[in-house]
């Protein structure tokens, strides 16, 4: 063996071993390879570092909303009681905790400096079923004492010091003093429910206005986990959930109304909850790593055995010598595996050289990646690509006949070159048809007209803002040269918006549910440019507290509903608000993202600034946004400009601005990333195929000089060559490149599934692919034959 | 030693046969020195191949030491190669990447010689062969008398009971060839059963036999006179 490494490194750069051209296409290949397949088993890797993860469960809602239909909605969120109600009735289930975020927040210390962590409420058997290292403190009692809080030992390292005993207060609930009280290991990033800091459960009334933790219906925002004793298959718990429904949702009575199944409860595998929500992303991701890395080690062993046909006779002498077969396996893998060993430590360094890029496209750190669950399947499958890489020309080389060794092995038919060649033309147009797919389709979504203006607006938090302080704020702001208008709004569209039901008359029934935009003032619709088109807009003189404007299909429904021929100056009763005097119809616009659009009709309700400040005034953590639309001919600065304004109303000077039309595009990171990804990977391919074109024409180049030169002397020109030798690869490319659009319409039509909003698929984009491949085979092979066949003939022969 | 049986060897093509050897019957004792002349085409090399196992006979049989070899396992006849044959190229073939030592030491390790006794075995070489000082150059290095030095070296530092020379002196000047059949002579001399191909006259009368074939078939097989030995 230590003789077969010494020799690899002797032969490495040899000319015609194609050493350097080999660790280029597996450096690539494995590079791009190990990002994505990494990524892809991240995926898998979730919540996995939990002991006894296999028996530990997301309990999931399945609710079916709509009367007339069969589909049940699921999300794994439930009401407060139901994770102690399914420890203490369901046998079986070993433990059980909620969990109730109140999201990312800025939070201060006593010593007046800033923070920003993820809070959570919990309950005390939190560590029951989602167990982390304790540094300090007992999280039990901790869990059940109000006001208390947990904080994981990244946000005790930022705060510095003993933190035991400090106390915070966040941005978002002013004058809610925690007192931090032990400390516990942080989360990795692989969980799919994220916290930085835990307050206890009993503390739910100090940041919500409704404390829902006991209720069995309703206000479903609990995430819940459950610990099932060992043996216990989720499916044989569903009679003692349903009995548990019986008891105390009166599920029966419901379903008699509903006419059948509304509610139910589900048990999903914590380690499969993430990746079950991203399977089209894994098998997009998954088919591009392995088209990349195919692609990569096709060319890798066609080089190979291009190379090893130069060293027939190599093979002859050590069988002369007296080796096996199995000698000369040896002495192959050698070399494999010293190339595989380069390239992957070469691929290794070049992520770690691309990591902010790459972290930047997969939103999360690549040392994330670093865990069991990853790293064991993808050196499986290193050891897999090397015993393969290295078995196949091991395999070829020990088979050659000593007798045609030794006299000229380099004249064999080199149909098998072409088969390998011809898979890595089929991987290259299936990847370019994909990225020109994939960039449209991204381009159609970060330009589609998403019914509302983003250029030129500007939002700001209003948290830590002090009530009587808000008019005063937006007076500074409407004096700043360039800001054309400001106004206060509850939510953006970008965010999304909460459910509501819209009830018939007397809460008989609820007829549909609409996406809550809650309040807003008399200038956040013409900020936004949604422009009223039934009825009128809100305005100061007009308009009363809790008025109404609803979008167009919401419109039409409640005619269907009501039979009524016109909603303006009716009156809705929408559950959180009341009965409310619909103002106006507004057209329907794109709630959230074109990528995960709500598809509810949306509303809006009436506050005038001063109810805002006067809702703050009563609560301080009352949100809202503050909007300012700035002219277009602002310049820049603004957003700096906006920030200073927001810091002289905030004591910690911490103001959060952000321009919308960015805060829009960011929504669409992901198809973004995936789209980079593309290009990569597409780059990566195309490289590999152009270094395998190259090798290839190289080899059949010298191993045909002697026909060139014949065909020269015969009176054929350089055009007549070309055209022979071009059309000869042309002719397994073309196929190759079908078979490989092929694969790109079955992979793209299945992406395509996630959006509503599709980019159509033109054969164009298929013919302009195919001929860019083709004409890129042709313009290569045109270089590499140029030159040979301007050799002069003469020579050409003699050198035969 | 070595005995072939009606041996042919053809190779069949779409509407062909094409025969490069045919029912060749041959007899070779133990030590003797044999030479095989012919015009190029005549089936010299293949014949030579098919005696040192390299190569198959289409029909015939073959025993080589009371074994028949036309029905050994891969296996025996790499046993066969590693124990009782040595091979001498025209081309010289050493191996490019491996030093002079390397290259003799090469057959040793495939037949499992321990390290030690390896270097013994080698420096022995390099020392009848006048070489030592080139041990640790590469091929490249190396004149073709050296190389052919070394590969003989390479053919007989496993002690073989039989070596195939094809053309030793073929890519050697007539002082150098001279000094290759002079060694080949002395080896026979010690015991070696030495089978070898050549196109020159003079060099062919260092064996105590020539069998001369042409297209395919064996013309003459004659024992050399002491008076038509080369001086």
């Amino acid at each position: 063996m230590i003789n077969s490494l010494k020799l690899t490194f002797r032969r490495l750069f040899r000319t015609g071993e194609h050493t350097t051209t080999r660790i280029i296409s597996l450096i690539a290949g494995l590079a791009f390879g190990i990002l994505l397949l990494s990524e892809v088993l991240y995926y898998y890797s979730f919540d996995s570092f939990y002991p006894d993860a296999n028996r530990i469960y997301v309990v999931h809602e399945n609710v079916r909303m709509d009367k007339s239909s069969d589909k049940m909605e699921s999300y794994p969120r439930v009401s407060g009681a139901i994770a102690p109600g399914l420890k203490s009735e369901v046998p079986g289930i070993e433990a059980a905790t909620r969990l109730n975020s109140i999201g990312t927040s800025v939070f201060y210390t006593e010593d007046k400096k800033s923070y920003e962590a993820d809070f959570s409420l919990a309950d005390e058997c939190l560590f029951d079923v989602l167990p982390m290292p304790i540094i300090s403190g007992n999280p039990k009692e901790i869990l059940k004492k109000p006001m208390t809080c947990l904080v994981s030992t990244k946000v005790a390292k930022d705060i510095g010091g003993e933190v035991s005993g400090k106390i915070i207060e966040l941005k978002k609930y002013p004058g809610k003093k925690l007192t931090i009280a032990g400390v516990f290991e942080e989360l990795p990033e692989n969980t799919n429910y994220k916290y930085d800091v835990l307050i206890s459960m009993v503390s739910t009334s100090q940041f919500f206005s409704y404390d829902g933790t006991s209720n069995w219906m309703g206000n479903d925002r609990y995430y819940a986990a459950v610990k099932l004793a060992p043996g216990v298959d989720p499916k044989t718990l569903e009679h003692a959930v349903r009995e548990m429904q019986v008891k105390h949702q009166d599920i029966e009575k419901m379903e008699q109304q509903m006419g059948g199944t509304v509610l139910k409860y589900s048990f999903i595998p914590i380690k499969k909850m993430y990746s079950e929500g991203a399977k089209d992303m894994i098998l997009i991701l998954t088919t591009i790593a392995f088209a990349v890395l195919f692609v990569s080690f096709m060319n890798y062993i066609l080089l190979t055995l291009s190379a090893l046909i130069k060293r027939a006779k190599s093979s002859a002498i050590h069988k002369a010598c007296g080796a096996e077969a199995r000698n000369l396996q040896q002495l192959i893998f050698s070399e494999t595996f010293v190339l595989f060993f380069i390239s992957l430590v070469a691929a290794l360094i070049l992520i770690w050289v691309i990591k902010p890029l790459a972290e930047a496209q997969v939103g999360h750190k690549l040392i994330s990646v670093i865990n069991p669950q990853v790293i064991w399947p993808l050196l499986s499958l290193m050891i897999l690509l090397l015993a393969l890489t290295s078995y196949l020309p091991g395999r070829f080389f020990s088979r050659i006949p000593v007798s045609s060794a030794f006299r000229n092995y380099n004249q064999k038919k080199n149909k098998w070159k072409l088969g390998l060649l011809s898979l890595q033309f089929a991987g290259a147009s299936y990847i370019l048809t994909i990225l020109v797919v994939v960039s449209m389709q991204y381009n159609n979504l970060i330009t589609a007209d998403h019914g509302y203006n983003t250029e030129g607006i500007y939002y700001g938090e209003t948290q830590g803002v002090e009530a009587g302080k808000i008019s005063t704020l937006l007076n500074e702001l409407r004096t700043v040269p360039g800001i054309e208008k400001v106004g206060l709004g509850h939510s953006l569209p970008i965010d999304g918006a909460s459910g509501n039901g819209v009830f018939s008359s007397g809460r008989e029934k609820e007829l549909f549910n609409v996406a809550d935009f809650y309040y807003i003032d008399e200038n956040y619709l013409s900020i936004l440019n949604i422009p009223v088109t039934e009825g009128e807009s809100f305005s100061h003189g007009n308009s009363v507290v809790n008025d109404l404007l609803i979008s167009k299909k919401g419109a039409e429904k409640l005619k269907v509903f009501n039979g009524w021929q016109n909603v303006v100056g009716e009156q809705v009763d929408i559950s959180a608000h009341g009965i409310s005097t619909i103002r106006g119809v507004f057209p329907d616009f794109i709630v959230k993202s074109i990528t995960e659009p709500d598809l509810r009709p949306s509303v809006f309700y009436y506050y005038p600034a001063e109810k805002f400040e006067q809702i703050r005034a009563d609560s301080p953590s009352f949100m809202f946004y503050v909007l300012i639309k700035t002219s277009k001919t602002a310049g820049s600065g603004m957003l700096k400009k906006i920030t200073d304004i927001f810091n002289q109303f905030l004591p910690y000077r911490d103001a959060l601005v952000k321009n919308l039309s960015i805060e829009q595009k960011a929504g669409y990171q992901s198809a973004q990333g995936f789209r980079n990804a593309m290009i990569a990977g597409n780059i990566v391919i195309l490289l590999i195929t152009v270094i395998g074109l190259l090798g290839y024409t190289s080899n059949e180049a010298a191993r045909r000089c002697k026909e060139l030169a014949i065909r020269r002397i015969s009176g054929a020109n350089l055009p007549d060559i070309l055209r022979i030798f071009i059309l000869d690869l042309e002719y397994v490319a073309i196929p190759a490149v079908l078979l490989g659009i092929t694969g790109t319409w079955f992979t793209v039509s299945k992406w395509m599934q996630n959006f509503a909003n599709k980019v159509p698929l033109h054969w164009g984009i298929f013919v302009g692919s195919s001929l860019f491949i083709l004409l890129l085979v042709a313009f290569i092979a045109a270089v590499n034959y140029t030159r040979t066949a301007n050799r002069n003939p003469v020579e050409a022969l003699r050198y035969e | 030693m070595i005995t072939l049986k009606g041996i042919y060897k053809y190779y069949d093509s779409k509407f062909q046969r094409t025969f490069v050897l045919k029912d060749i019957d041959l007899e070779i004792s133990e030590g003797e020195f044999v030479t095989i002349m012919g015009p190029s085409g005549a089936g010299k090399s293949t014949l030579l191949n098919i005696i040192g196992m390299l190569d198959e006979p289409s029909e015939g049989e073959y025993h080589f030491l009371d074994q028949p070899a036309h029905q050994l396992s891969e296996k025996k006849k790499v046993e066969f190669h590693r124990n009782f044959v040595g091979f001498i190229f025209q081309a010289f073939h050493l191996i490019d990447e491996m030093t002079v030592y390397e290259n003799i030491e090469t057959p040793l390790i495939y037949k499992g010689v321990k390290s030690g006794i390896r270097k013994g075995m080698v420096a022995e070489m390099l020392d009848r062969f006048n070489i030592v000082a080139k041990k640790d150059l590469f091929p490249a290095q190396l004149s073709g008398g050296q190389q052919q030095l070394a590969g003989i070296a390479r053919a007989v530092v496993g002690k073989p009971k039989l070596l195939l020379a094809d053309e030793p002196t073929g890519n050697l000047h007539s002082g150098q060839g001279k000094q290759i059949m002079e060694l080949l002579s002395q080896l026979n001399s010690e015991g070696i059963t030495i089978i070898q191909v050549t196109h020159n006259e003079e060099f062919a009368r260092f064996g105590k036999r020539i069998i001369r074939i042409s297209d395919g078939l064996v013309l003459s097989d004659d024992i050399v006179s002491d008076t038509n030995e080369p001086n």
